[in-house]
C-alpha cells in the first residue's frame, strides 16, 4: 500500500484529473467518424430496431429482419407501393383448374448474386418440403412443386387456393440452391434482389452491396448498411445527428416533432395492419353479443386516433380490414360512439347499476373484465389504447383491468381462456390479401369464437378461383364481423419512415415488411 | 492461507452446482408452455397445433425433466452449450462474441467510478462539513438519483446531437465507449465516493489513528499508511459486487446505446424464450459472480491479516 502513499496526494490527484480530461478531449477529437467509403459512393445507412435473426428459409425472419430480406431475396409475385399485384420473378402465371394447379412462368435471364441462373429448379428448391412455409407455415396446402421445363414451375395444391397472392410474402422468397453447401450447411444468403449480402455483424449491422446484374431497374445505391438500434429514442437521435439516414418504425409520439424538425422528412402511409380488441366469446360476459356490442358503442375510435396517436392512423370504427387491402368494403356499416345505446345494451343483457355503484352487476357478480396487452413492438401504442378503453368502458359501468404481459404469460392466459379481451395488431397480415379472416375461424386454436356459418364462408372465400365470387364472400365475412363482433377493430395503422435531407427519392409502401429502396439517391 | 483458498474454491464449486439446478429449473417454472412459446418465437403468431408438437418433439421437450437436466449437464461440462432454439446459432460462440464487449464496458465504467469515487471521497472526508464536502456530496446525491436511461439519453442529446462530438450508438472505437461508460460509471462513482467518505471518517475517528498522530507521525503518513488501507475494505467489497453485476450486462445501457453485450442478449433471449441461450448466459453470469467474489475474498485476505489467519472462518 506504499504506492498509494506515494501517488495519492491531492496534488497528483488534480494533475491526474486534468490529464484525464485532456486525454479524453484528444480522443474525442480524433474519433469523430471519418466514414468508411469515398465521397462519390452512394451509401445509405438505415436504423432498425432488431437484428436479422436468421437467413435460411427453414424459419420465419421475425422483427425487422424482413426489411433486410426484402433487399436480398425476391418473390415470384410482387406488390407495388400501393399493394397492386405485379410480376416478380415470374412474368405470368395461370391456373387451368380454378386454383388447384398453378403454373408460374419465370423471367428469362435472371441470375442470383453468385451467378447461378434462376430456373425452375431454384424455385422447386425454395419451396421444398423443409422450407418454413411448407413445413409449418401458411402453405402446408401445397401438395407438390415440380419443374415442367427450365422456366416453368407447376404447383399442385391439396385444395384450390389463390396461390399468387400468398407468394407475395417477403419471408417466403426464392433463394438460391447455392445458399447451402453439399452437406446442407448454410453458407450465406444468396438471392436475386437489387442488393447482395456482404457482411453481418451480430447485433450491430448488416452490410449489403449493389447487385450490378439486377434484372429490373438498376439499383441506385452502392452500399446499404442496416444498423441495429433497439431503443426508439436513440434511433430518432441517430437520425438527427446524421449517423443514420433513415429510420423505420418511428414511434407515433416522435412523429409530429420530427415532421417539424428542419432537415428531416417523415413519410407516412396507411399500412395493412389494424389494431383490434379480440373478445373471448366462449365465457361470460362476452359470450353475450349485447355485451360485445356495448363495448363497440362505448369506444370512440376517432377520438382515440386524434388524441392518443396524435392523428396518425385511421379510426377503424369496427372495420376489420385496412382500406388499402384487397376486398376491404368501403361502404361497410361502421360503429359510431353511442354511450346511451351501450348502457341500454348492458341493461338488456342483465347487467344493471343500482344505487351509487359505478360498476354494473348481474346476479351479484360485478361486470369486471381483463384486457391483455403484449409487451411487444406495439406496446407503447397499445398500452395507451388499452387505458383509453378502460376509461370509455368505465363510463358505461364496465370495469376493465389492463394486464401488460410478456408473450409467454399472455399465451398462457390465452390458452387457458383466462381473459376478457386481447389487444392485438396485424395477425396473419401481409400483402393485400385478407387472410386475416382465418383468425376468427374456429379451425384456428386462438380464435375464441365459434360460428359455423363464418367458418363455411371463410373456407369458401379462400378456395375459390373466381375473383368476383371471392370479393362477394369477403364482403359477407366483413358484415359478419361487424354484426357478430368476434373482435372490435380500432385503428388502421400508419407506417412511418423518417429520412434526413441526405436522402432523395424515397417512396413509402403500404406493405409492412417491405422496404422500398428503389430510386433513392444520397447527397 | 492455502486452506483458505481451497475452502473458497470448494464453495465456488458448490455455488455453481446450485446455479445449474436453478438455471435449469427456473425455465420450467416460468409461465407458458415452452413448446408453444418457442414455436411462436420462431414462426410468429401464425401457429397450428402441429407446429407446436413438432417443436416439442424436435427439441426433446417431451422427455422427463430429470433426463433433460442430465443431458444438458453432460453437454455443458464439455462446454457445449447447445444451439439457440430460435436462430440455431451456437450458444457458446454467441456468448464468446458478446462477452468481450460487456467486459470492456464493465471495466471502463468500474475504472472510471474508482478514479473519481476514491479520491473525491477522501478529499470530501478530509474537508468534512466544509464547502468542498457539501459540493461533492451534493453532486454524488445527484449522481445516485439519476436513472440510467435518463442520463444516457441526456448524454446522447448533449454530446451527440448538440455538440456532435460523440457517436450516439454502437460499439467500436473508444469514442463509442465514452457515453455508455460515463452513464454506468456516474452512479457507481457517486456511491463509491459516499462509501469512501463515510468509511474514511469512520476510520479517522478510531483510537489507533489518534495514537499514530500522538506518537508524532505526520498527517499524510497516518492518512495513507494507517487510515486508507482500512477504509478501502468496504469500497473493495462494493466494487467487486458491482463488477459482478456489470459483467452480467446492463440491459438498459446496452439497449439505449445499441451496445451488443450479454445483458441485451439475455433479455432478448428471455422474451423469445430461447432456453438454451438463457441457460448459457445465466451460467456465465453465475460463474462470473462466483469468480469475482473469490477474487474479493483473496484480495481481502491479502489486505486484512485477520481474515487470513482466522481458522474459524
Amino acid at each position: 500500500m506504499d504506492w498509494l502513499q506515494t501517488y495519492l496526494n491531492p496534488k497528483t490527484v488534480i494533475i491526474a484529473f486534468t490529464m484525464a480530461i485532456l486525454a479524453s478531449a484528444v480522443i474525442i477529437a480524433g474519433c469523430t467518424d471519418a466514414g468508411q467509403t469515398g465521397p462519390s459512393e452512394q451509401v445509405l445507412t438505415i436504423g432498425m430496431s432488431t437484428d436479422v435473426p436468421l437467413w435460411q428459409n427453414s424459419n420465419f425472419p421475425g422483427g425487422d429482419g424482413r426489411f433486410v430480406w426484402s433487399q436480398i431475396y425476391e418473390t415470384l409475385v410482387r406488390v407495388d407501393t400501393d399493394l397492386n399485384i405485379e410480376p416478380g420473378l415470374a412474368t405470368s402465371w395461370d391456373t387451368p383448374d380454378d386454383g388447384k394447379t398453378w403454373f408460374f412462368y419465370l423471367r428469362d435471364g435472371v441470375i442470383f448474386h453468385d451467378g447461378t441462373p434462376l430456373n425452375a429448379d431454384a424455385v422447386v428448391y425454395s419451396y421444398n418440403e423443409n422450407s418454413y412455409v411448407r413445413a409449418q407455415g401458411a402453405l402446408q396446402t401445397i401438395a407438390s412443386v415440380e419443374a415442367v421445363d427450365d422456366l416453368t414451375v407447376k404447383f399442385v395444391m391439396k385444395r384450390p387456393q389463390p396461390l399468387p397472392l400468398y407468394l407475395t410474402h417477403v419471408a417466403w422468397p426464392v433463394v438460391s440452391p447455392t445458399c447451402v453447401d453439399s452437406n446442407g450447411n448454410f453458407i450465406k444468403p444468396i438471392g436475386t434482389g437489387p442488393y447482395a449480402f456482404e457482411s453481418h455483424t451480430k447485433a450491430q449491422q448488416v452490410v449489403l452491396t449493389k447487385n450490378e446484374n439486377y434484372w429490373g431497374t438498376a439499383p441506385t445505391l452502392d452500399m446499404v448498411i442496416f444498423k441495429v438500434i433497439p431503443e426508439a429514442s436513440t434511433r430518432v437521435m441517430a437520425l438527427e445527428t446524421g449517423e443514420v439516414d433513415m429510420i423505420i418504425k418511428v414511434p407515433e409520439s416522435d412523429c409530429i416533432r420530427l415532421e417539424n424538425t428542419p432537415g428531416i422528412t417523415v413519410s407516412r402511409k396507411v399500412s395493412t395492419f389494424t389494431d383490434f380488441l379480440q373478445f373471448n366469446t366462449k365465457t361470460s360476459p362476452f359470450d353475450d353479443i349485447r355485451v360485445r356490442k356495448a363495448v363497440a358503442y362505448a369506444i370512440d375510435t376517432e377520438e382515440m386516433s386524434e388524441t392518443i396517436l396524435e392523428g396518425i392512423g385511421i379510426a377503424a370504427r369496427g372495420r376489420p380490414y385496412s382500406p388499402v387491402m384487397l376486398y376491404s368494403n368501403p361502404d361497410l356499416a361502421l360503429y359510431s360512439q353511442d354511450p346511451a345505446k351501450s348502457r341500454q345494451l348492458l341493461e338488456e343483457a342483465g347487467w344493471t347499476l343500482s344505487g351509487t355503484d359505478t360498476i354494473r352487476k348481474k346476479d351479484g357478480r360485478e361486470l369486471k373484465v381483463s384486457i391483455l396487452v403484449g409487451r411487444g413492438v406495439w406496446a407503447a401504442r397499445h398500452i395507451q389504447m388499452a387505458e383509453a378503453a378502460q376509461s370509455y368502458l368505465s363510463d358505461v359501468g364496465m370495469g376493465l383491468e389492463v394486464k401488460v404481459l410478456e408473450d409467454g404469460a399472455l399465451n398462457q392466459l390465452e390458452s387457458a381462456g383466462d381473459f376478457g379481451m386481447i389487444l392485438r395488431s396485424g395477425y396473419f397480415v401481409w400483402g393485400p390479401y385478407p387472410r386475416h379472416f382465418w383468425l376468427h375461424s374456429s379451425q384456428y386454436p386462438n380464435s375464441h369464437y365459434q360460428n359455423e356459418e363464418y367458418d363455411r364462408i371463410a373456407t369458401a372465400a379462400d378456395t375459390t378461383g373466381d375473383e368476383t365470387r371471392q370479393k362477394e364472400l369477403y364482403y359477407q365475412l366483413q358484415d359478419m364481423v361487424i354484426e357478430d363482433l368476434p373482435a372490435f377493430y380500432l385503428i388502421h395503422e400508419e407506417k412511418i419512415v423518417a429520412t434526413n435531407d441526405h436522402i432523395q427519392g424515397y417512396t413509402i409502401t403500404s406493405e409492412d415488411p417491405w422496404l422500398n429502396l428503389a430510386g433513392i439517391t444520397v447527397r | 492461507m492455502y486452506a483458505y483458498i481451497v475452502k473458497r474454491l470448494a464453495l465456488v464449486f458448490l455455488v455453481m452446482s446450485g446455479v445449474t439446478v436453478i438455471t435449469f429449473g427456473a425455465m420450467y417454472l416460468a409461465p407458458g408452455d415452452p413448446a408453444e412459446i418457442i414455436a411462436t418465437a420462431r414462426y410468429g403468431q401464425d401457429l397450428t397445433p402441429g407446429q407446436i408438437e413438432w417443436v416439442r418433439s424436435t427439441e426433446h421437450l417431451d422427455d422427463p425433466v430429470y433426463i433433460q437436466y442430465l443431458t444438458w449437464l453432460n453437454h455443458i461440462i464439455r462446454l457445449d452449450l447447445g444451439r439457440s432454439l430460435i436462430t440455431f446459432d451456437d450458444v457458446a460462440e454467441e456468448i464468446a462474441v458478446r462477452f468481450p464487449t460487456t467486459l470492456t464496458l464493465a471495466l471502463a465504467s468500474l475504472i472510471l467510478s474508482l478514479c473519481i469515487g476514491i479520491p473525491v471521497g477522501i478529499i470530501s472526508a478530509l474537508h468534512k462539513n466544509a464547502f468542498l464536502d457539501y459540493t461533492t456530496t451534493s453532486i454524488a446525491l445527484l449522481g445516485v438519483s439519476m436513472p440510467n436511461f435518463w442520463l444516457g439519453l441526456i448524454l446522447i442529446w448533449f454530446f451527440s446531437l448538440y455538440l456532435r462530438v460523440l457517436p450516439s450508438f454502437g460499439s467500436g472505437g473508444i469514442s463509442h465507449l465514452i457515453l455508455p461508460a460515463v452513464t454506468l460509471g456516474a452512479s457507481m462513482a457517486a456511491i463509491t465516493m459516499r462509501l469512501m467518505r463515510s468509511s474514511m471518517l469512520d476510520v479517522m475517528g478510531q483510537e489507533y489513528i489518534a495514537t499514530a498522530r500522538a506518537k508524532g507521525l505526520d498527517k499524510r503518513t497516518v492518512l495513507f499508511r494507517h487510515a486508507l488501507k482500512n477504509a478501502l475494505l468496504p469500497v473493495i467489497t462494493f466494487s467487486g459486487l458491482q463488477l459482478g453485476f456489470l459483467l452480467g450486462g446492463t440491459v438498459i445501457v446496452e439497449t439505449i446505446f445499441a451496445w451488443p453485450g450479454i445483458g441485451k442478449l439475455l433479455v432478448d433471449s428471455i422474451y423469445a424464450r430461447d432456453y438454451s441461450m438463457i441457460q448459457g448466459c445465466v451460467l456465465l453470469i453465475g460463474l462470473l459472480f462466483a469468480i469475482t467474489n473469490l477474487a474479493i475474498d483473496l484480495l481481502y485476505a491479502s489486505i486484512d491479516p485477520r481474515i487470513r489467519y482466522d481458522r474459524h472462518d
